[in-house]
């Protein structure tokens, strides 16, 4: 069919257009001249490729040192935001799901408000929060921030699978005897923890990536790495450590990620309650 | 404050406007097989989720062994709920499903693994015992739901219509399994269905329900054959209808003279009283169809019909006979035997006879 | 319900932790920023007495351009993204199922990459020194001289880049739950190709066209990184601008009115299709209220 070939080669251009500059990340992890970012010397010699980049990362050279701080601080942040927000988003799932009233329709627009605004006004925002309470700036700020876009895609990640929930189920725990606590952890909480997990991944996720908020609420000097390398630029000498850096981020997520689909496509086939 | 195992006084619950369970009070034997019947949607459930802790009645109270339960949450009763969907814990292995509220209860460990093991044993899962419940076919994990509210012998059970979602020979099978589980453990059960069958087989006592209200409460043969109203003789089985008046009076006997239909005659145990309206239930069962009329040695007093065969419906066991007599469909069955086979078959529109002794019909007042 | 879970207090409890912390990191920050918006400016750096007088300066200076423009490169690119998505969608929706998977996963792929890193390596290729420059520069596109980098062309290019996934995936699950023999259907009945696809297959996915412009259009409108990074100063979008008045000039009211216009001109668009969806399934229901009545009093007559 003629309509579908002119679809199929508009997709084949739109993926190369989506990796053109993922190969380039890629590609220049390996380029020798950090300055030109050139595999060229100046009299169009090839020059060749490069481990360098890879070495100073693993070696902790100091040229390298402001980006891994950088970096150190990113996953740190991220892993506190997504256990943060991990937490709150579960509570305020079971919370929306549970329960229908005023309090929880409020409940949800606040939950619900922050994914449709552009993440630049909960940037300002929290500045103008931050500034009106004459707090300064830095690592706790920067922990808030994060936690506060987290909690509402971890929120609707795990609502959305409270829906296939069989509130029975939590009826049968009562019913055998257990209060609401034990019914929480021994029952509830391992079924909703493939969705908690999600969403914990989507948290971690936008975490590690944000610029636009962090770059309001950093305070002078606290770089995360995505703000460490927006205020770069071009003739940075440390650009391609960074691309080197990109690389190796990437082939650990897809091991990882490749890794849990693995698992959680075992773990669905046992948790899978058939409507029987 | 009450000697009876478990008694329902005069309990109420509302949801909005609606009255699910309107004023019924009831009380239960130990040890008993006790059924709630009743069309879909008339407050079976509702009564269940009451006797479990899920809904709390409007007002009325419900009392177990004398104590006042009805304010208890579900976990501080020992009332122990088969759900309809089974609702086993899917995150938990069956052995571990099962050991739930023995954990809760805090037993040794050796009486836990023990008395799963035992229950195990009853149901016959020894072998799934570490599957998970997706892995189990639907009456595999009915067996393992009713053992997960059995282990640690609660004072009832209540089972809401366990059997509905299985197959109809796994439902009869499960029936039979049912019935000897009741009598291993000697526990009160409290079952709920809509079907009669099933009510009838298990029960030592039904209690039929319509529109949140108990209409009639009796062993299965009574209800069967002396149903307390019209609705009772109409839910339970088939039946035919005579909706008229009480003309005469001889002794035992009344004669009924129904709309549009020769006079009737009908045992009156109730002795109702000349000008009375009522409905007669004829089950099709007691009424004989035949080419020949009925021999004499049979009584005068019998009702026989001359009538034109309508329909013929096969059903395996018997055959069913839509007849109509006067302009009346009346429905009749008849078994399959060489010995009550006539000398020609019936067949459609045939001129038969169709007679019944007094004695068959069972007579109900008219409901206002 | 009297289980324990289900009292009052228990839903305070379990409500509370989200509630409180979105109140107070989001809700109250949107009324201070709402506040500051009234207020003078003051030259320290802090804020100034109540006034209007922020107000009167937005509709000054180069704001309203800036406004103008940022809404008109959000619609430039969420048209560029919406037309480039719908055939994509298509395509995978049509292929077999192994494949949609496997070519719907490598949309998303690319979002392994630090979005700044791509950004980044989107400025490496536009640079004047880049090969991409050296290419146009080789078949004198663009007249020779002038450089793609910091330009509007430059960050509508990386914003469709960088949004395009978000327009393709409702779009593709839209057009996943499409019954593609209809288009067999509208064909076998003499309808172009084209007219078929025209008519029946965007009816078709409207939600998901709906949740397509919305994905792209408000982190367009929001866009702050790609024209800092690829606009430098020829493309300076509200977000830039807001960043600037907060963090250069110190100039508080400024920034917070900016954001409150930007905050509008997102709630518009979304309060337009809330209330398409509304009237879509209004619609919808009546349509099918409609044809349940119209069954029942066939059943009826038919009993009769
Ligand atoms: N939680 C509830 N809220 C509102 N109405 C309910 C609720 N539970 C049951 N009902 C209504 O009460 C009536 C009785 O329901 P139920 O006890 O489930 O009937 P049954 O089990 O006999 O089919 C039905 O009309 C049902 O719609
Ligand atoms: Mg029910």
């Amino acid at each position: 069919m003629k309509r579908s070939m002119v679809s199929v080669m508009i997709l084949a251009a739109v993926l190369a257009f989506l990796y053109v500059p993922i190969i380039l990340v890629v590609v220049y992890g390996f380029v020798p001249n950090g300055i030109s970012m050139s595999f060229f010397g100046s009299d169009g010699s090839f020059l060749g490729f490069t481990g360098k980049w890879y070495r100073y990362i693993f070696t902790g050279h100091q040229s390298v040192r402001a980006l891994l701080q950088s970096f150190w601080l990113s996953l740190i942040i991220a892993g506190l935001s997504t256990v943060a927000s991990c937490a709150i988003g579960t509570t305020s799932a079971l919370a929306l799901h549970k329960w229908r009233g005023r309090l929880q329709s409020i409940h949800h627009a606040l939950v619900y408000t922050p994914l449709i605004m552009p993440d630049i006004l909960i940037g300002i925002s929290l500045l103008m929060l931050f500034a009106a309470c004459h707090v300064n700036c830095g690592f706790w700020t920067i922990l808030i921030a994060h936690i506060t876009f987290c909690v509402s895609y971890v929120a609707m990640t795990v609502l959305a699978r409270l829906q296939d929930f069989d509130d029975r189920i939590t009826e049968a725990a009562y019913d055998l005897g257990a209060g609401p606590w034990y019914a929480f952890f021994h029952v509830e909480l391992p079924i909703l923890l493939p969705g908690i997990v999600a969403g914990g991944l989507l948290a971690f996720t936008l975490s590690i990536d944000d610029v636009v908020i962090t770059s309001f609420v950093n305070g002078a000097g606290t770089n995360t790495f995505p703000t460490y390398v927006s205020s770069m630029t071009k003739h940075s000498r440390n650009l391609p450590s960074v691309f080197a850096l990109s690389t190796l981020m990437l082939v650990f997520t897809c091991v990882l990620v490749g890794l849990s689909k693995l698992i959680t496509s075992k773990g669905q086939a046992k948790l899978k309650v058939k409507a029987s | 404050m009450n000697s009876e195992f478990l008694v329902f006084d005069h309990v109420t619950k509302r949801f909005g406007a609606l009255t699910a369970v309107n004023d019924v009070s009831f009380s239960v034997k130990k040890g008993e097989f006790f059924s709630l019947l009743g069309p879909s949607g008339c407050g079976k459930t509702t009564l269940l989720r009451m006797l479990g802790g899920f809904e709390k009645p409007d007002s009325g109270r419900i009392y177990l062994e004398g104590r006042d339960i009805t304010d208890l949450a579900p976990n501080e009763r020992r009332v122990h709920t088969v759900f309809q969907n089974y609702a086993l814990f899917p995150t938990m292995t069956i052995w571990d499903n099962i050991a739930f509220s023995l954990r809760l209860a805090k037993l040794p460990k050796k009486e836990i693994e023990e008395k799963v093991d035992a229950i195990l044993d009853m149901i016959q899962m020894s072998e799934h015992a570490w599957k998970y419940p997706n892995q189990l076919s639907g009456g595999q994990k009915q067996r393992v739901a009713i053992a997960r509210a059995l282990v640690d012998r609660p004072k009832v059970l209540l089972l809401d219509e366990p059997l509905a979602a299985l197959d109809l020979k796994l439902r009869q099978h499960m029936l039979l399994e049912l019935d000897t589980i009741h009598d291993q453990v000697g526990i009160t059960f409290m079952y709920v269905t809509h079907d009669q069958g099933e009510a009838m087989s298990l029960s030592d006592r039904i209690a039929v329900i319509n529109r949140g209200r108990i209409e009639q409460l009796d062993g299965p043969a009574k209800i069967y054959e002396a149903p307390s109203s019209r609705f009772v003789a109409s839910f339970i089985g088939d039946t035919n209808f005579f909706s008229g008046e009480i003309v005469a009076k001889d002794g035992d006997y009344c004669t009924i003279r129904p709309d549009g239909f020769p006079d009737i005659r009908a045992y009156n145990d109730k002795q109702l009283e000349v000008g009375q309206k009522v409905d007669l239930s004829v089950r099709p069962e007691k009424i004989r169809v035949t080419l020949a009329p009925p021999p004499p040695e049979k009584g005068a007093s019998i009702n026989v019909y001359p009538s034109t065969v309508q329909d013929i419906v096969y059903q395996g066991v018997y055959t069913k006979y839509w007849i109509s007599s006067s302009g009346v469909r009346v429905a009749a069955l008849k078994p399959h035997s060489r010995f009550l086979l006539d000398q020609e078959p019936i067949t459609w529109n045939d001129k038969v006879f169709v007679w019944w002794h007094p004695d068959d019909g069972y007579m109900v007042e008219s409901e206002k | 319900m009297s289980s324990p879970l289900r009292s009052r207090r228990a839903e305070w409890l379990v409500t509370a932790p989200s509630f409180l912390w979105l109140a107070l990191f989001f809700a109250v920050p949107a009324v201070i920023v709402l506040a500051f918006t009234f207020h003078g400016h003051d030259i320290s750096g802090g804020v100034g007495e109540w006034s209007l007088s922020t107000w009167r300066e937005l509709v000054d200076p180069d704001y309203p351009a800036i406004i103008w423009n940022t809404i008109k490169i959000s619609v430039e690119v969420t048209i560029w993204s919406i037309v480039l998505a719908v055939p994509c969608a298509y395509a995978i929706a049509r292929m077999n199922p192994r494949w949609r998977a496997i070519v719907a996963g490598s949309i998303m792929l690319p979002f392994w990459t630090s979005f700044v890193v791509r950004v980044f390596a989107w400025k490496t290729m536009l640079h004047p020194d880049g090969w991409l420059q050296a290419c146009c520069n080789l078949f004198s596109i663009g007249g020779g001289h002038s450089t793609i980098l910091d330009s509007e062309a430059a960050v509508v290019l990386v914003s469709v880049y960088s949004f395009l996934p978000f327009a393709i995936m409702p779009l593709y699950t839209a057009a996943e739950k499409f019954d593609f023999s209809l288009l067999e259907a509208a064909r076998d009945l003499g309808a172009k190709n084209f007219y078929a696809f025209r008519k029946i297959f965007l009816p078709g996915i409207r939600q998901g066209l709906v949740s397509a412009v919305l994905m792209v259009f408000i982190p367009a409108i929001g866009s702050y990184v790609i024209p800092q990074m690829l606009g430098g100063t020829n493309c300076v979008l509200i977000g830039n601008k807001i960043f600037m008045r907060a963090i250069q000039n110190r100039n508080i009211p400024h920034a917070s009115a900016l954001a409150t216009v930007m905050a509008v001109s997102v709630l518009i668009p979304i309060g337009l299709a809330m209330w398409w969806k509304r009237r879509q399934d209004a619609r919808d229901r009546q349509r099918l209220e409609a044809q349940t009545a119209k069954l029942f009093t066939a059943e009826g007559g038919a009993a009769k």
